[in-house]
């Protein structure tokens, strides 16, 4: 017991902060959207109108919920819920991984293995200090929603059902760390879960049925998602736990196999066996940049493919959303006036997809640069950096690398959303408008490689964690500045705020422009003082 | 000959901690020098700024003639460098890695006589090239490092603890291997807490203690810095005759025997005043390199030495250490 103790103690001492921000943030979010709702859509007409037009409109479906009626509490529920439940799920996977796989792939398991703790018990203590800070989000959405002014009974279904995705996805976490062999691996199994659970709910919600004059029944893709799950309780309309059952049973059954598995296999090994490698290396590994590229062409095909799926979203769903518009013109007119531009429906959907993808390439361009920092900490940099290859040359080989993986990850989702977009038959944009809205998303991630590249330069034992904080900053404030009411100024922080919106004719390329100009002066910035930095270990 | 290494009051400041004290470390041309001091003495510091990597604070340092921290990429396709921790890409396997630093450092560029040599060294190690980094043990990973570092030729040889990790066997492999590159005329800094692997293959030491240089030379020079250990039956022999031997420190009875220590350099009117004595039962046991060592390890521990530590001319012996420990040991 006092080993359990010692090692929860252990956790919570490392993560205090991390989770302070998790925990804080997420409840702040839910927060600001309760009192923004009630200040910005007061009006009960206004918000039948809103949702009126996203019953029509799958692509607000995606990005939202599934309408509930036109109740200002459930249209809170409807605008925020599904973001607060994708919050709890991601700190939920992250904290699972770092406190298993990844202390495993350090050798540091291996001095707590060696002690009467053993094996078994920090995966318990991970367990319980998991599940207590997914309490402690669920509670934080809680407070945060009822502090708003919304109905207290619902907001602790909000709350229960935010705590349940977040345990179910700590489960899914501590199952994929069982399975891969490094940390990065395992993250990034567990955040593709996390993903798909996010788009089967998109999806059916999406697809869903009329049940009433402002609300949906989902389809069943959203059945087959935690996160449609959690959703689907209800909270302020019909409050009911039972869907939660769901999210129980699968947490309960990853559990059980996580400790089975852990139970027959080696500290540090995985369930997938590790292959050969070659004797001598292939032509690629020749170059600094060929190692970079060795080293992060995994996780650069793992972003095209989410691109690519959000690509073949925007090109299915395209048809849905003619027809819907061909039966009822007036649908048209009002998504363009809330969008504020003159583009057909298609494109407006295609722009909304890509919003999404923008952030995969700036994600992707952060964890080039990130990949770099890692290489150094570890000692690998050295190895290269004790060559004839200068620290200038060994940065650039970087950025041109991250500047390959935004420019692949933005033509995999362009291209494979032109094809759908062919093949459903839509000829209201063009090819042609589909790679310039993907075009668009190239100023903002490249702002994420030169910003990070200039941390790197500068503060390189922060800038892993500054890198990431800047992503989740940047989307929250971009996607949810507007929602939550924030001044202009604040999301003007954002990058994506400024990111070109191609909906018509006129396109305002300037903040594009300032972008582009603003990250080459970064990266420029960073090429100079690395000439003067030395090589910092851990 | 020349100097290929050349530190001068080298200074190196972490925020608070000073790693470098002024630092002085002289290599020549073809030798191989050993680089001892004590955990934390700053030797991997040293390396880092003769390798570039990191950059003095104030200080000179050359190597070949030319300042590291602006040249690292000319001076690289001379230096071979094995680092204090070897850390490997998770993915990639031992036989790619050495490919590619090979590569990069331009080594490779002959692909048979290439190839030749990493087979032959593969072999010596007897090193599985097929496994990925992470499944490597730690000697294991060592060796990846030491085959690359060896498999170019190269003109300096940078070695960090290159054999922390290995067995005895391969231990006489890579002293194997540092002779063959000695012989060919490769400049070797060899940084070690193994004395007998530096009793073995280096030319001259430098022992370094809290930044700063503590004895350079070679090391038959350090020897005679050290004091020999004498002792003999005290019995019959009074108080005011044991404290009558000249230049005997520490002297001590204990269980029967009188000990003392006397600088080696002092030995020869200490033999004729216990020949006086006419001593019963007498060792002289020569410095061994331990105790070298720990002399010099042991001040930094004891603060600040309190001025015991020999300067470093070495004036002419009087009883020549090698012979000395050559009788003893018999
Ligand atoms: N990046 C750093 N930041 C702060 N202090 C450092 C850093 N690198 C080294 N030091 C300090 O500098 C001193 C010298 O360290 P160094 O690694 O050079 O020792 P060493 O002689 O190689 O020791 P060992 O025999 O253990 O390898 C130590 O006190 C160490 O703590
Ligand atoms: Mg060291």
């Amino acid at each position: 017991m006092s080993e359990l103790a010692a090692l929860l103690r252990q956790r919570i001492r490392r993560d205090r902060l991390q989770l302070f921000f998790w925990i804080g943030g997420t409840a702040l979010l839910a927060l600001f959207a309760a009192t923004a709702v009630a200040t910005t859509y007061g009006n009960a007409a206004e918000r039948d109108q809103i949702l009126a037009l996203a019953i029509q409109s799958p692509a607000i479906l995606i990005l939202r919920g599934l309408p509930q009626g036109g109740g200002l509490d459930a249209f809170v529920f409807f605008e925020i819920f599904t973001y607060l439940a994708l919050l709890a799920a991601m700190m939920s996977t992250f904290l699972a991984v770092r406190h298993t796989r990844a202390e495993e792939e350090s050798g540091r398991a291996e001095l707590i293995g060696s002690t009467p703790a053993g094996r078994t018990l920090p995966t318990v203590a991970t367990l319980v200090h998991g599940v207590s800070a997914n309490i402690l989000i669920g509670l934080g959405v809680f407070a945060g929603l009822a502090l708003g002014g919304m109905a207290v009974d619902g907001s602790l279904i909000a709350g229960v059902a935010t705590t349940a995705t977040g345990i179910v996805f700590l489960a899914i976490g501590m199952l994929a760390a069982q399975f891969m062999r490094t940390s990065r691996g395992a993250n990034g199994l567990a955040v593709a879960l996390v993903g798909l659970a996010f788009l089967l709910r998109g999806v059916g919600d999406a697809l869903g049925t009329r049940t009433g004059p402002l609300s949906l029944a989902s389809a069943w893709p959203s059945w087959l998602s935690p996160i449609g799950w959690a959703q689907h309780t209800a909270a302020y309309t019909e409050n009911t736990l039972a869907p939660l059952l769901l999210s129980a049973t699968l947490a309960v059954l990853c559990f059980v196999a996580v400790f089975v598995l852990q139970g027959v296999r080696d500290s540090g090994a995985s369930l997938i066996p590790e292959r050969r490698g070659r004797a001598s290396a292939g032509a690629t590994l020749s170059s600094s940049f060929g190692l970079a590229w060795r080293l992060q062409w995994g996780t650069i095909l793992g972003w095209s493919v989410g691109g690519a799926a959000f690509g073949l979203l925007a090109g299915t769903l395209s048809s849905l959303v003619q027809q819907a518009a061909a039966s009822d013109p007036s649908i048209q007119q009002s998504l363009q006036s809330i969008v504020g531009s003159a583009g057909s429906m298609t494109q407006t959907l295609v722009a909304a997809m890509f919003s999404f993808v923008g952030v995969l390439a700036a994600a992707c361009a952060t964890q080039a640069v990130i990949r770099m920092r890692q290489e150094e900490a570890l000692g690998t940099a050295e190895l290269v950096l004790s060559s004839p290859v200068s620290r200038v040359r060994w940065l650039v080989d970087y950025l041109v690398l991250g500047l390959v993986a935004i420019a692949i990850v933005l033509a995999a989702s362009a291209g494979v959303a032109a094809l759908s977009l062919a093949a459903s038959g839509d000829g209201s944009v063009g090819a042609g408008d589909v790679f310039a809205t993907a075009a668009a998303q190239l100023p903002a991630a490249l702002i994420y490689l030169g910003v990070l590249s200039l941390l790197f330069v500068l503060v390189p034992k922060a800038m892993i964690a500054a890198g990431w904080a800047f992503v989740a900053v940047g989307v929250v404030v971009g996607n949810f500045g507007g929602l939550i009411g924030m001044p202009q100024w604040l999301r003007d922080v954002s990058p994506f705020t400024h990111t070109p919106v191609i909906t018509g004719s006129t396109t305002d390329w300037s903040g594009a422009v300032w972008m582009a100009a603003i990250a080459l002066v970064a990266v420029g910035a960073s090429v100079v003082l690395m000439r003067r930095r030395e090589v910092s270990t851990a | 000959m020349n100097a290929v290494i050349e530190v001068r009051a080298l200074e190196k400041r972490y925020g608070r901690v000073l790693a470098l004290n002024g630092l002085d470390l002289d290599v020549a041309d073809g030798e191989v020098h050993g680089f001892l001091g004590p955990n934390g003495a700053g030797k991997s510091t040293t390396i880092r700024i003769l390798l570039g990597l990191a950059r003095a604070t104030s200080g000179r340092a050359t190597v070949f003639g030319r300042d590291p921290w602006t040249d690292a990429k000319d001076l690289h396709r001379r230096i071979g460098y094995v680092p204090g921790d070897v850390n490997l890409w998770p993915n990639i396997s031992g036989g790619e890695a050495i490919d590619l630093i090979s590569r990069l450092r331009g080594g490779a560029a002959d692909k048979a006589a290439y190839a030749a040599r990493k087979r032959r060294l593969v072999e010596a190690f007897q090193f599985d090239p097929t496994k990925k980094g992470r499944a490597y043990s730690k000697g294991n990973r060592q060796k990846v490092a030491l085959i690359a570092a060896f498999v170019t030729r190269a003109d300096l040889l940078i070695l960090d603890e290159p054999t922390s990790g290995l067995d005895p066997l391969m231990e006489s492999v890579f002293e194997q291997e540092i002779r063959r590159a000695a012989g060919e005329g490769t400049t070797v800094l060899l940084s070690s807490h193994i004395l007998s692997e530096v009793e073995q293959l280096c030319d001259r030491v430098t022992i370094i203690r809290a930044g700063a240089t503590a004895e350079t030379g070679t090391l038959a020079e350090l020897r005679h810095l050290t004091r020999t250990e004498v002792a003999f039956v005290s019995g019959g022999l009074t108080n005011a005759q044991l404290t009558s031997i000249p230049d005997a420190h520490d002297l001590l009875v204990d269980a029967g025997r009188a000990r003392f220590s006397v600088d080696s350099d002092r030995l020869a009117p200490v033999l004729s005043a216990l020949g006086a004595l006419d001593v019963q039962g007498l060792t002289i046991a020569p410095p061994s390199l331990e105790e070298l060592f720990l002399r010099h390890y042991g001040e930094q521990l004891d603060g600040a030495g309190a001025g015991a530590a020999p300067t470093g001319d070495a004036s002419a012996p009087a009883v020549s250490p090698r012979h000395a420990e050559g009788a003893n040991r018999r």
